[in-house]
């Protein structure tokens, strides 16, 4: 039996070479997702809409110095080298219009690297000049520039940002740098999240080591335990796998949304060995005979571990109607990695049980632990005082309830990072000091060239910059505006937008004779069809961008001709409605699940108490989840809302493990009157010592970044809130039903 | 004749003949030019995406392109627009421009020879004559191609001259010693555009008709189209002046 159990992992555990990881959050979003409809359309007509932005610079010297247009051209010059970089937009690359005794001259505003005084003073009075370049590539007091870099569109962020990153080091190593931007923080955030995880992972598995190995009190049991989390983690991976490899299917991609899913699968599979070990112990204990103990182990628990494995598998089944495809993917590895859980539990942990020569003894099988008495102790409120808990416990559910009316959808990447970290202090310093981190665009289709268009399109700009967190917008309209203030002799009278539409278009045939051809591509396309306004802004939550594009459609609606077709897109418009999929998905699946739960339960237990019982703690457990993180203004994300099917996932097992325990004690012809007392103390170990093993997950509170503390959070609510749930609300309405449920 | 002559034509003709690439440089050189050109340039330039923008231009050409008046047929938005470019070999080149509806004659000034020309393939690097001293050139074989036999020949910009390229590599045909094509390599060494030629015989001058240039990196493409095509009729110097923008010259 072992050696087919450990072929069979490992043959599926192969599977795991053919695993795609993919980091692109932009194809999470489905296509009929109007944002991403829009998206695709700009990113197609325009190349990435995304900017990274990068300032150097020192405080209190000025950037006008020969040495920093040095270091800017070779900076410029090394980014423009990176195969993934489209465009670079800095002072050295840029081009100067100027009008000299009536000479219009198109040229470098940086002619070479090294420049005289001379040189370097007249860039700073055309910049003075040019407010709408020097506010987008200089720092308010002129102490730092910005470069802008385009990416090609779907190229790998995390791959770009490793590059950029490897020339700004050389390049700008006696400045001082700040990075920001959605390719900068998507690009980076994962994998310094992803190490933030796996290192404070490895101590939470430590500290699970540790909770499991002083109440255990034997290395065995502990490495048994280990066996079943392992072999069910690398059994998911491995489906993941071979279902690529099967099916090209996209859906089982592991994209960032996957990554709680072996801190889930953990606590699961986890469960499943802490039940079978610690009731191992306690018949070890009464019936003094290994394979008696076995036999009577699995007896007891073979009914509520493949209820608990079947219940939780259908849970996580439901995301395949989430209209997010990688949740599909999700629900079902989840789902195998449990199923796998709870195989080795009612296979290979026996075998392996019978095994091992276990000194009965031992301290730890002789002697009940710490917690085992504590639980026990327990169990004489549940059956002295029923009613008082479970009246307490429901109060409290309702109570935290009422705070679900607060809670809020909304992400912002800055508050991803801790303050005081250095990617958010990068972060508020481009806010603050230079023109934003974040853009959003403007996509307006009619004849570019037409005057009435442009005034339009200036009206949207100047709408636009009336938001706070907008520090200015650009677009054609800008480069209209200087060209025509050139032709007519640098007056600034001029730099507006010409009355017929041949002006404009003389203007353009003007520049295109010393212009490159691709100097606007960024800005209308090419036959003048579809031009972008871009809308540079400070780091916004999703919920300012909501009420950003909301304010701004109305102001489309009422006050610009329905002549021009106007759509608006961003990272984080489709971000926002990303999130919003995903909280809508999580919600959906959760609901879905607890009504699975109930039909399962009821199928298997034949009675509509218990089947009302077996959701009554999960369900009391997600409304004080959500209620209380509207009370404490905790954002419903994607990280808070996924991670919430812990809950589910250990919460049924809770209940199922309880009740199963109680039927199985009442067939047994246990009495009325002592079987709560009974029912805790046999299955109210197990389950303090998982929920206690799994809150050594805890120590992802202590992380860098707010995610992952989330996670850290959630866990040990989870584990407390149902465990508890399960001891309280269910152990006391269980007692009080008791008459009832004998039937 | 003096010896300092003497010597360097010795020099210079040891020279060629131990180079074969200069020989043939200078036998493209020696080619017969007509004095002036006049005709009908169109002007069709493609995007990757294959957008296309067209224009026609009436165009007088005078000593090997230093000299060039044009103006604007279409589009309509573009008709009336005239254009003049006069190469100067000591400074920088002079190029004005009507604006019809701004009444006004501009200066433009362009001192990059690798910007565009009228935002075609073509840089104004690529529209001047190649000064044969200011390059090196290298025979590197030949090549038979639709039954035509060519040179390959390689041409390295001097360290001095101002170029944007690094390199040209030109199939040189063996019996007119016309180009046929030129693939020519950023400073980086990388192949920036492919031009291709092709000429029509006036007067026993080959004349260029259509060139087709496709830019690499950037993958846009241009064809010009040469029409209505007359040689050496007495163009007069004075057509070159900024008042002849303002109103077409037959």
């Amino acid at each position: 039996m072992i050696t087919i159990i450990i072929f069979l992992t490992g043959l599926i555990t192969f599977g795991s070479k053919w695993i795609i990881v993919d980091d692109d959050f932009m194809k999470i979003i489905p296509n009929d997702v109007q944002s991403k409809i829009e998206w695709d359309k700009i990113t197609n007509e325009f190349g990435n809409i995304d900017l990274m932005f990068i300032a150097f610079g020192r405080k209190g010297f000025s950037i006008f110095n020969e040495k920093a247009f040095s270091d800017l051209w070779d900076v410029t010059q090394s980014l423009e080298n990176i195969s993934s970089v489209d465009e670079i937009i800095s002072l050295s690359n840029l081009n100067r219009i100027d009008n000299v005794d009536d000479f219009i001259e198109v040229n470098n505003l940086q002619n070479s690297k090294f420049l005289s005084l001379e040189e370097i003073e007249s860039i700073h009075n055309y910049l003075k000049k040019n407010s709408q370049v020097s506010k987008r590539l200089l720092s308010k007091n002129n102490n730092y520039t910005s470069i802008i870099l385009k990416p090609k569109a779907n190229v790998n962020y995390s791959d770009l940002v490793k590059e950029v990153l490897s020339v700004t080091k050389n390049k700008l190593s006696d400045w001082e740098v700040f990075y920001s931007g959605v390719p900068y923080t998507t690009g980076l955030a994962p994998k310094l999240i992803q190490n933030d995880v796996q290192s404070l992972m490895k101590i939470g598995i430590l500290i699970m080591s540790f909770v499991l190995l002083i109440n255990l009190r034997n290395f065995y049991a502990v490495g048994l335990v280990f066996t079943v989390i392992i072999f069910s983690l690398l059994s998911m991976m491995g489906f993941m796998g071979w279902i690529v490899l099967l099916t090209n299917s996209e859906k089982f991609y592991f994209t960032l949304l996957n990554s709680s899913m072996p801190i889930l699968v953990l606590t699961i599979a986890n469960s499943d060995g802490v039940h079978v070990m610690t009731k191992f112990f306690k018949e070890i204990r009464k019936l003094n005979d290994k394979d008696k103990a076995i036999k009577s182990t699995m007896d007891a628990l073979m009914l509520p571990i493949f209820i608990t494995s079947l219940t939780t598998v259908a849970a996580f089944c439901t995301l395949i109607w989430a209209p997010l495809n990688p949740l599909t993917g999700y629900g079902l590895s989840i789902g195998f990695g449990i199923l796998w859980a709870w195989i080795l539990s009612i296979t290979l942990l026996p075998s392996l049980i019978s095994l091992i020569n276990w000194n009965i003894n031992s301290n730890a099988i002789k002697d009940e632990s710490i917690l085992e008495k504590l639980t026990s102790k327990f169990s004489f409120y549940i059956t002295n005082y029923p009613k008082h808990i479970l009246t307490f416990g429901i109060s409290l559910v309702l109570l935290a309830g009422t705070g679900i009316q607060f809670i809020k959808v909304d992400v912002n990447y800055k508050t991803f990072f801790k303050t005081g970290t250095s990617i958010r202090e990068s972060m508020e310093f481009i806010d603050e000091e230079m023109a934003g981190s974040l853009n959003i665009v403007f996509r307006i289709e009619n004849d570019i060239k037409e005057p009435f268009v442009l005034k339009e399109m200036e009206k949207i700009q100047k709408f636009s910059e009336l938001d706070s967190n907008v520090t200015l917008s650009m677009s054609i309209v800008d480069v209209i505006k200087q060209l025509h203030r050139s032709v007519m002799n640098d007056d600034s009278k001029y730099e507006t937008i010409p009355e017929q539409r041949n002006e404009v278009n003389n203007l353009f045939t003007m520049y295109s004779l010393s212009g490159e051809q691709d100097d606007f591509s960024a800005l209308v396309d090419y036959n003048y069809n579809v031009a972008i306004i871009t809308a540079l802004m400070k780091s916004v939550s999703t919920d300012q961008i909501y009420f950003f594009v909301k304010n701004m459609e109305e102001y489309i609606e009422n006050n610009i001709s329905k002549d021009l077709n106007i759509t608006i897109a961003g990272m984080l418009v489709a971000f926002r409605d990303l999130v919003n999929l995903i909280v809508e998905s999580s919600l959906i699946s959760i609901i879905s699940a607890i009504f699975m739960i109930f039909l399962i339960s009821l199928f298997f237990f034949k009675s509509l108490y218990w089947a009302l019982l077996s959701i009554l703690p999960l369900t009391s457990a997600v409304i004080l989840n959500f209620g209380l993180m509207g009370f404490f203004g905790i954002k419903l994300s994607h990280v808070t809302a996924i991670l919430s099917s812990i809950i589910i996932g250990v919460g049924v097992d809770f209940a199922v493990h309880y009740i199963s325990i109680f039927r199985y004690k009442i067939k047994r012809g246990t009495k009325l009157e002592t079987i709560s007392n009974d029912v805790v103390n046999d299955v109210g170990y197990p389950i303090i010592l998982d929920a206690g093993s799994n809150m050594a997950f805890g120590a992802l509170l202590i992380s860098s970044f707010i995610p992952v503390q989330y996670i850290g959070g959630l866990m040990v609510f989870a584990m407390f809130s149902t465990s508890i749930g399960t001891l309280t609300i269910l152990a006391a309405s269980a007692e009080i039903l008791k008459k009832y449920l004998n039937k | 004749m003096n010896k300092k002559y003497i010597y360097i034509n010795i020099i210079l003709t040891s020279l060629i003949f131990s180079n074969p690439g200069l020989k043939i440089a200078k036998q493209i050189e020696n080619r017969p030019q007509p004095k002036d050109m006049k005709s009908i340039l169109e002007m069709n330039l493609i995007n990757k995406k294959g957008k296309q923008r067209k224009s026609s231009l009436k165009s007088f050409v005078k000593d090997g392109g230093k000299k060039q008046i044009a103006w604007f047929l279409s589009p309509a938005d573009d008709k009336g627009i005239g254009y003049l470019k006069i190469e100067h070999d000591e400074k920088d080149d002079e190029m004005r421009i009507y604006l019809p509806a701004f009444k006004k004659v501009r200066r433009i000034s362009s001192k990059k020879k690798s910007d565009s020309f009228m935002g075609s393939d073509l840089s104004y690097e690529d529209m001047s004559n190649r000064d044969i001293n200011e390059n090196i050139y290298n025979l590197l074989g030949d090549e038979i191609i639709n039954n035509q036999d060519y040179y390959i020949l390689e041409i390295k910009p001097r360290k001095s001259t101002n170029s944007e390229y690094s390199k040209h590599i030109a199939w040189i045909n063996k019996t007119n010693i016309l180009p046929f094509k030129e693939d020519s390599y950023d400073k980086s060494d990388k192949l920036l555009k492919q031009k291709y030629f092709h000429f029509t015989k006036i007067n026993n001058y080959y004349v260029i008709d259509t060139m087709k240039v496709f830019n690499v990196q950037k993958n846009h493409n241009t064809v010009l189209t040469f029409k209505d095509i007359e040689i050496n009729s007495n163009i007069n110097d004075d057509i070159f002046q900024e008042k002849n923008l303002k109103r077409l010259i037959n």
